[in-house]
């Protein structure tokens, strides 16, 4: 039979949300990794923090000061995301309103909290408020309570690939009528215990800022960051006049058991990717890709790119690749949502930021960015590569030259 | 194109009603109640607690290839359990093409958290120094699907849903999409919860944890009573699945979906949020009100949860709620947080299967205020051809899946 197609019919995405190190507008964002900046220290620092993030800077909701900063950093992603979509309350109800968060971790500085306290102090004198925000869904489901969003709020984990995955879906959901627009949102400030039980791994670069693809990595640095997008059908954005960020044109997703074969599974992602937007690989004008300098993980999704994207018997692809974790660090399941955003942001400026990070490419034949170049073309492709194995692949079109 | 017909080939549950279906079954039938105080899990400060654990037989431990490093994985363990025994009923084919296009969603409330009630035990005498590398790994919920997909070989994409106590039904719910939007031709979805230290005492500190049994809708009850287990479902296309002679269990005719955006625990106490999840189902399945004959509540024995139901229920059905039966099985296998929305879609599509409903146990004195046929005490024959599955969670996502008798 003939698989149907993933996103169908176009799904616009209407409004972009973003807080990082680097800057909290998708053009402040894409300003600075243009120029080549990094938030991310040379001395091995862990965790590339947003300095002064002041929540009410960005959104004045009740009960904020309850929440952690992964939930006050979604929050005011999805409150610019909505603002630069122009959806208030009064102007779409919220039982057509719905959220998707993607989180693994942003519940955890709650839930060891809480957890502690009833080892130290006991039940009674525990903050029973502590508990409902400490389930891994409560980020996703204060965003839904912040907005009224009434059409549905869920929240998707793959440690890497799930924005992608949550992007897909949403834009299934938004398709099947299930609401008007649909928030898709993550944010990463991973807690001191996951800071630490990540360097003890080894994930975390002791000694330099990632080197993102490049032969010599040797970890990645962790990074915060809120991202949001909203999503909408491109007939329902067009007819009430919403500036088009961009568009949704295909989607795949693949699983593989270990490293080594984690190449094939984005090969297959991205083959299901081109295949749901009926496109080829000619046509993917840049590869926004989700490499963070780990090195077994970068190499795999250099080898899924090539293999997937390359003109047949070996030849190279010439599509260029940039990556931003060397900039913006491992933002975890935020990640794809600023390649998503670097993404857009090249297809409409025409030119790509270069990768922060990469002198020596661990893989050869791809077309690596080392300086900012040109984008000649439409679409563009994300990659995520999660450290369990889950592949994604999300193709994007431009908002001024994509279907509308 | 329209729409694929996607069916549950392959059913496995671990409940405290048992690891097999037809013991399950019957136990369900009969109205067993299986919560009782436990002995396996305590927690500090509470004398005596009730639930209903599920234990496994020996060859269900984990299997040397997950890293432990000598911690517990109790959630894993369980899901691996159920994954293994839905694979097997469902023959699911074995050749490395199909395996590659075989993807698994799997949700859970709370996943590991003993993992970080272990490590919480060890930071009051060690500080940093209880933070070992594999932390990072072990917390991560994510392996409840990964796991289960490298032991499978499964290629296909890979996702862990969390929606608090809807977990299972948004496992099914996104299951079932990814397979419409042509990005996998198989799934296996379902949940997986186990008892945990801060359900407990947060329930508690609610004024909402039974100090004995669960009761849905019983004038006495005094709360939820929590369970563990998991609960998994094999979906495939009803042609793939004809094609291959594939015993077919219930047709996966689709779901509907809301959030009430009203309180963080609380549900919107007028029933409108379940009201619209039960109309969207009902409207993109192209279900008619008359052609439900069975609705699996999500009945966790708490007044206030009961009566959201119990209204939602009457403003989708009106005076026909009275009749349709309802039942809640948590009052037999306790709440299984995640977990229970997979298992009741399993208990779905054995009621179809049989012929028969599960009932509500415990219950001695209706609550004039839940007028519904909730299939007191024991469960009973009846003609089952379509049937609702409803949850609700924390933060007021509902969900409601639709299972069907494939003819």
């Amino acid at each position: 039979m003939t698989a149907p197609r993933a996103v169908q019919p176009p799904v616009a995405i209407t409004g972009v949300g973003v807080l990082t190190p680097l800057g909290d507008s998708p053009g402040a964002v894409f300003a600075a990794l243009m120029e080549g900046r990094s938030a991310v220290g040379e001395g091995g620092a862990k965790l590339a923090e947003i300095r002064d993030f002041e929540a009410t800077k960005y959104a004045n909701i009740r009960g904020m000061r309850m929440y952690n900063r992964t939930t006050r950093l979604a929050i005011c992603a999805a409150k610019l995301a909505l603002s630069d979509a122009k959806i208030e309350a009064a102007s779409l109800p919220g039982e057509d309103l719905g959220v998707l968060m993607a989180s693994t971790y942003g519940n955890m500085d709650v839930l060891l909290e809480y957890d502690r306290s009833l080892v130290e102090k006991g039940v009674q004198r525990t903050n029973g408020a502590l508990m409902p925000l400490a389930i891994p869904s409560a980020p996703g489901a204060m965003v839904a309570l912040a907005f009224g969003a009434r059409a549905f709020s869920m929240t998707l984990g793959g440690t890497g690939s799930s924005f992608l995955d949550a992007i897909a879906l949403g834009a299934r959901w938004i398709t099947d009528g299930r609401a008007r627009a649909c928030v898709v949102v993550s944010a990463s400030s991973p807690s001191p215990e996951i800071v630490l039980a990540a360097s003890r791994a080894g994930i975390l670069s002791a000694t330099e800022a990632p080197r993102v693809f490049d032969r010599r990595a040797s970890g990645t640095a962790f990074g915060e960051a809120g991202v949001a997008f909203v999503l909408e059908l491109a007939e329902s954005a067009s007819s009430r006049g919403a500036e088009v960020r961009g568009h949704v044109r295909g989607y795949g997703a693949a699983f593989a058991p270990e490293p080594s074969r984690f190449g094939g599974a984005l090969e297959r992602a991205i083959r299901g990717a081109l295949r749901d937007a009926d496109m080829t690989p000619a046509e993917i004008a840049l590869v926004s890709a989700g490499a963070s300098g780990l090195p077994a993980f970068d190499r795999a999704e250099a080898m899924g790119i090539h293999a997937a994207l390359g003109a047949g018997a070996g030849e190279a692809p010439r599509v260029p690749v940039t990556a931003m974790k060397g900039a913006l660090g491992e933002t975890l399941d935020a990640g794809p949502g600023l390649q998503s955003l670097v993404a857009l942001g090249s297809l409409d400026e025409r030119r790509a930021p270069r990768i922060v990070g990469l002198t020596d490419p661990d893989v050869e034949g791809l077309h690596y960015l080392t300086q900012e170049e040109v984008v000649a073309g439409d679409s563009a492709l994300v990659t995520s590569v999660s450290w369990s194995g889950a592949c994604s692949a999300l193709i994007l079109s431009g908002g001024a030259h994509g279907r509308a | 194109m329209g729409k694929r017909r996607i069916v549950i080939t392959g059913c496995g549950i671990v409940t405290a009603a048992g690891h097999e279906l037809e013991p399950f079954w019957s136990s369900l039938m009969r109205g067993e109640c299986m919560i009782k105080p436990l002995s396996t899990f305590s927690v500090r400060d509470f004398e005596t607690l009730f639930g209903a654990e599920a234990p496994l037989p020996p060859e269900d431990a984990l299997p040397s290839h997950v890293e432990l490093s000598g911690y517990r994985a109790r959630c894993l363990t369980l899901a691996l359990a159920a994954v293994r025994r839905a694979v097997a009923d469902a023959g699911l084919p074995g050749d490395a093409a199909s395996r590659e296009r075989t993807g698994a969603v799997i949700g859970t409330t709370l996943g590991e958290e003993r993992q970080v009630g272990d490590l919480s035990d060890r930071w009051s005498t060690a500080g940093d120094a209880s933070v070992d590398p594999g932390f990072f790994a072990r917390s991560d919920n994510h392996r409840l699907a990964s796991v289960a997909a490298r032991e499978h070989g499964l290629g296909g994409p890979v996702i862990l849903s969390a929606a608090a106590c809807s977990s299972g039904n948004a496992a099914l719910a996104t299951a079932y999409d990814l397979m419409q939007m042509g990005a996998a031709d198989r799934m296996i979805a379902g949940a997986a919860d186990t008892l945990v230290r801060s359900i407990y005492c947060g329930f508690h500190r609610m004024g909402a944890l039974s100090k004995s049994v669960c009761r849905p809708y019983d004038k006495n009850r005094d709360g939820v009573a929590f369970g563990e287990g998991a609960g998994m479902v094999v979906l495939e296309d009803l042609e793939d699945a004809r094609r291959r002679g594939a015993h077919i269990y219930a047709e996966l005719a689709g779901f509907g979906v809301s959030n009430d955006a009203h309180h963080i625990t609380a549900p919107d106490p007028s029933g409108t949020g379940f009201k619209r999840a039960i109309q969207q189902a009902l409207a993109t399945t192209g279900t008619a009100l008359e052609a439900v004959d069975y609705v699996s509540a999500h009945g966790t024995g708490t007044v206030y949860s009961d009566h959201c139901e119990v209204r939602a229920l009457y403003a989708v059905f009106g005076d026909r709620a009275r009749t349709i039966p309802m039942s809640s099985i948590k009052s037999m296998i306790g709440h299984t947080n995640g977990a229970a929305s997979a298992i009741e879609a399993v208990a779905c599509a054995l009621a179809i299967q049989h012929q028969a409903v599960p009932p509500t146990a415990n219950l001695t004195e209706q609550d004039p205020e839940c007028n519904i046929d909730c299939v007191p005490n024991t469960g009973r024959a009846a003609n089952v051809s379509t049937c609702l599955n409803l949850s609700a969670g924390f933060g007021g996502f509902n969900t409601c899946t639709v299972l069907r008798r494939v003819s």
